[in-house]
């Protein structure tokens, strides 16, 4: 079972890797966004996996506090985008 | 044994569903478009993983905090898609079109 948790945690990172394309070149800043918030998604994935992996219960600690940041960090950002007179980078 | 298979196939729907989500960030033509593919990959493919592995952990202390992060997924993920999808709308970010049917008055465009 460890190897099979070993081997849906490396499909998942290069899913999260790949992700990071739409993250760098987004046309728009709510597409980075989307993208940071996608590859976080699947960093929490990983990191519950590798509770499992290597028998350490203390990671799913780190993982329910990532989900909150998560959270947090995206709702923030998106509220701050929307404000009025924000104009693109670049 | 049965709890191994039950989790074994719950893990493998949820990487489904996050290659799934991985290929509509990467192919869809906008931002709301592409809204719709990446909160799936979060609720079904993430919570998919996380209930796999609470069945797979069967009755422990890991249990309820898998399915406390479960449920928080479950609503977070449609908050900051939604919050995404508002900053994207109030910030006039256009729809994307097919060619040659675009609107003749500009509606929504």
């Amino acid at each position: 079972m460890d190897d099979f948790l070993t081997v849906i945690a490396l499909i998942v990172s290069l899913n999260a890797v790949i992700c990071l394309y739409r993250a760098a070149v987004g046309p728009t800043t709510q597409d980075r966004l989307l993208g940071v918030n996608i590859v976080g998604t699947k960093t929490l994935v990983v990191v519950v996996l590798i509770t499992f992996i290597q028998a350490e219960s203390f990671f799913l600690d780190v993982a329910m506090v990532y989900a909150l940041l998560l959270f947090v960090v995206t709702v923030a950002l998106s509220r701050y985008l929307e404000a009025e007179g924000w104009k693109e980078a670049g | 044994m049965a709890k191994d298979i039950v989790a074994g196939v719950l893990c493998c729907v949820g990487t489904f569903f996050f290659l799934l989500g991985t290929t509509g960030l990467l192919r869809m033509p906008d931002i709301f478009t592409r809204l719709h593919p990446s909160t799936k990959c979060d609720t079904l493919g993430a919570c998919s993983i996380i209930i796999g592995l609470a069945v797979y952990s069967g009755w422990s202390w890991e249990m309820p905090k898998l399915v406390v992060i479960a449920c928080f997924l479950l609503l977070s993920s449609a908050t900051c898609g939604h919050a995404i999808g508002r900053s994207a709308l109030r910030r006039d970010i256009g729809y994307w079109r097919r060619k040659g049917t675009e609107v003749e008055d500009g509606d929504g465009a």
